[in-house]
């Protein structure tokens, strides 16, 4: 196999392909020398995460050109959204990260609350936290199963599932629904948290950490994963800031981020834990971050039981909030404000903002543009899976196809996010 | 309220099977082809991940010899159409249904496969059975595993009761 | 922080904890290089192209405020008593921007431009403005001159028109109901 000669960079001291950042070119000299082959890892792929198109080049075994071609899921959310008054328009948010569901809805409401200028209580706070860390254990464990599956380790799948219905037995105890929970409103959450689910979630907290240990002890020594995962895809710092990584992926790389920690939501700032942050850059580094970040959710979900404030659930601003329902037999005020919220819509007023949280998969960011009316003006989400994946060129200078499998994995795209 | 003994749909197969009057051989092959219907992995958004559970340990498709999820659609026999169908993945979706043998049986899982659920737009098609002939639609957004399972024992009975797949009893919606 | 110094700069607005910058488009790549070195604002989070058409069309809620915010004797606090303040242009491309380093400093750099008013590409700026133009090409017809590959990203490849437009129609099928056989 012949030497493949130093690819065109954007800028002096990167790996980032010139001209195009997110594409592998073939170099010409190669395509005229070498005998390439293009296949097409089509969006219908048993490995590819989702519906996701990889339109590969290949020299051998070695993957020498890369182009990834997405919107085979673009569902047009944005749009929708912008038909339907604020509170149907929560109900879409969920099923942009599919995976990670509450993250969307969180960082869409924290949007709305922001421009409604509304105090949120503090237990709808705490909860909301708590419920976000739950589900970061749930989409860090269906990455691993399939990540793992993927590399051959598959008997991953099912211990990892079996802590993941644990979890969803936990949203469905709280909120009513496995999945897409629509559990967060506009000022707090839709009902009280119900009898019971604190000590099941004590329960879980006590078991999990054994998991954690479970499928370290199954997968971190094995010699086969360490060479599938160790000094493949790699992405140095810079080259991580200069194409917009965040979350696992840049903290793999040796960059000490966390949107949790740097700028504070929700009830991060009162409680205690550490950021892994691994500096290799390689898929092993990406892998020990998630594993060790859903110790520490584990952590954060325990000091949030104990801590737990009680009180309101809900803001009491009635023209936002819906009124209790035993009220609106009695008070003529209350009944006006639920069928004005519910037909019409409350307003929101005008302007621009732009909210950003730490999902398991980086930041996740929305931009809403309200005009003072019932209806969203734009809203726009900031996918980080749709990020994660202009690096795959970057990350798959001088990989193979095995490896090039273990990359697209290791940067935990999901293509709802993606292509939104 | 509901008694113990067969329900309205176990009389609805029973009385189809009496009037389709299948051989023994023909039930015997509905039997095999019941006991082994292998999936297409064909997930596509967040119903996959609710498939996805009902091959973990808990809810465990593989009682009913489902678990071996073919990737190749020429080995698949049952394509569970999961998660929202949109124009572009459309010929893709036509693609992999042509190429599986037939017998074949289509599941469409969830509400935007079904009628396009909530996303009544521009990109979103209107149901998978806009392209494809489905047999089930399985509401929900997403499914429980467990009712995706009822889905699948539902078809199931169907085929053991002889009614023919979808594609020889319709073509697809106009 | 001071922005004064940023090239191009037309104004700064300061609303809900956030700043933005607009900014000329002819001096938009100055003014990021500014923003990226001298500045350190070297993340791209995000950028968002938002379209204008039919604002200010309908009176809506002068500022429905929060509890603590509404006052019985101002009386347009409520209800339909004005009109959302004017846009200069059609359409509005933002540039989301992040600065990774202790206190995470943000800021919005916006740009106004008429229809098919091309905006140059930052892409050597910050790479990961790849795929973020080629998407506000696609969904929002924005032309980006300069990008390396302009092409649709999310839609089709032979798709015709930019679904993100409000004189664009939001498709679908309308609903039957079984009464209207």
């Amino acid at each position: 196999m012949a030497l493949a000669p130093p690819r065109p960079t954007i800028y002096e001291g990167t790996r980032i392909p010139a001209p195009i950042p997110t594409v592998l070119q073939v170099p010409r000299e190669l395509r005229e020398s070498e005998d390439i082959l293009s296949v097409n890892f089509g969006p219908n792929h048993p490995s590819t995460h989702g519906v996701l198109r990889l339109v590969v080049d290949l020299n051998g075994e070695e993957v020498v050109g890369l182009a990834a071609v997405i919107g085979y899921l673009h569902t047009g959310f944005e749009k929708s959204m912008e038909q339907k008054t604020w509170w149907k328009a929560i109900t879409y948010p969920e099923r942009i990260d599919y995976v990670a569901f509450q993250y969307n809805e969180l960082v869409f409401v924290l949007a709305i609350e922001k421009l409604l200028a509304i105090e949120v209580p503090p237990r709808a706070t705490w909860m909301r936290m708590l419920l976000c860390e739950l589900n970061r254990i749930h989409s860090h464990l269906v990455w691993l199963g399939t990540a793992a599956l993927e590399l051959g380790a598959i008997s991953m799948f099912w211990y990892c599932f079996r802590e993941r219905d644990r979890i969803l037995d936990l949203f469905e105890l709280a909120c009513g629904a496995r999945m897409h929970t629509r559990y967060f409103q506009a000022g707090g959450l839709a009902e009280d948290v119900p009898p019971g689910f604190f000590d099941e979630c004590a329960k879980f907290v006590e078991l999990m950490p054994k998991a954690i240990d479970d499928y370290e002890g199954l997968v971190d020594r094995s010699p086969i994963w360490r060479e599938r995962t160790k000094g493949i895809g790699l992405l140095s710092a810079d080259d991580a800031i200069a194409l917009g990584q965040s979350g696992p992926v840049l903290r793999g790389s040796g960059v000490d981020w966390d949107l949790r920690r740097e700028q504070p939501y929700l009830a991060y700032d009162k409680v205690d834990f550490r950021v892994p942050v691994y500096p290799e850059g390689d898929v092993y580094a990406r892998y020990r971050v998630r594993m060790d970040e859903m110790r520490e959710s584990v952590r954060i979900v325990d000091q949030a039981l104990r801590r737990m404030p009680g009180g309101r659930w809900i803001a009491d601003d009635r023209k936002v909030v819906l009124p209790p329902r035993e009220e609106l037999h009695t008070s003529m005020e209350s009944l006006i404000h639920h069928f004005k919220i519910v037909t019409e819509g409350y307003r929101v007023p005008e302007g621009e903002v732009y909210v950003a949280v730490e999902s398991p998969r980086g930041e996740a960011g929305c931009y809403v543009v309200s005009d003072g009316g019932p209806r969203p003006w734009r809203v726009k989400f900031r996918a980080p899976s749709f990020v994660a994946l202009e690096a795959t060129a970057t990350c798959m200078s001088n990989a193979l196809v095995a490896d090039m499998i273990a990359i697209v994995g290791s940067l935990d795209t999901v293509m709802g996010d993606c292509d939104r | 309220m509901p008694t113990k003994g067969p329900g309205v749909f176990e009389n609805e197969v029973a009385a189809m099977e009496q009037a389709v009057g299948l051989t023994t051989l023909e039930k015997a092959v509905a039997w095999a082809q019941t006991k082994s219907m292998w999936p297409d992995t064909f997930g596509l958004a967040c119903c996959a991940i609710e498939m996805m559970s009902i091959v973990s340990s808990r809810y465990d498709i593989a009682r009913f010899g489902m678990e071996a999820f073919r990737s190749s659609p020429r080995q698949a026999d049952l394509l569970i159409v999961s998660g929202r169908v949109v124009h572009k993945m459309a010929a893709p979706l036509r693609q992999v249904y042509d190429q599986m043998l037939e017998p074949k049986w289509v599941i469409a899982m969830g509400a935007c496969a079904s009628s396009g659920g909530m996303f009544n737009n521009y990109t979103t098609l209107q149901g998978v059975d806009k392209i494809v002939a489905v047999d089930i639609h399985v509401p929900g957004c997403p499914p429980r595993p467990e009712a995706l399972m009822e889905g699948i024992i539902r078809l199931h009975e169907k085929v053991m009761a002889g009614v023919p797949p979808a594609y020889e009893l319709r073509g697809v919606a106009s | 922080m001071n922005f004064n110094a940023v090239p191009g700069l037309v104004e700064v607005k300061q609303a809900h904890g956030e700043t933005t910058l607009v900014v000329d488009p002819a001096r938009l790549i100055e003014a990021a290089l500014h923003l990226r070195d001298e500045l350190g604002f070297n993340f791209l989070s995000d950028i968002a192209a938002t379209d204008y058409l039919g604002w200010g069309g309908k009176g809506v809620s002068g500022s429905i405020a929060t509890a603590s915010g509404r006052d019985l004797n101002r009386p347009s606090t409520q209800g339909f008593q004005a009109l959302p303040s004017l846009k200069p242009k059609r359409f509005a491309m933002n540039y989301h921007l992040l600065g990774v380093r202790a206190g995470a400093p943000r800021v919005r750099l916006q740009v106004w431009l008429d229809e098919d008013e091309p905006v140059p590409s930052v892409v050597r700026v910050w790479p990961t403005a790849d795929w973020h133009e080629r998407e506000a090409w696609d969904l929002m017809g924005v032309p980006i001159e300069g990008h390396p590959n302009l092409r649709r990203i999310l839609m089709d490849d032979d798709w015709e028109g930019h679904p993100l437009r409000k004189d664009y129609p939001i498709g679908g099928e309308p609903v039957r109901f079984s009464g209207d056989e």
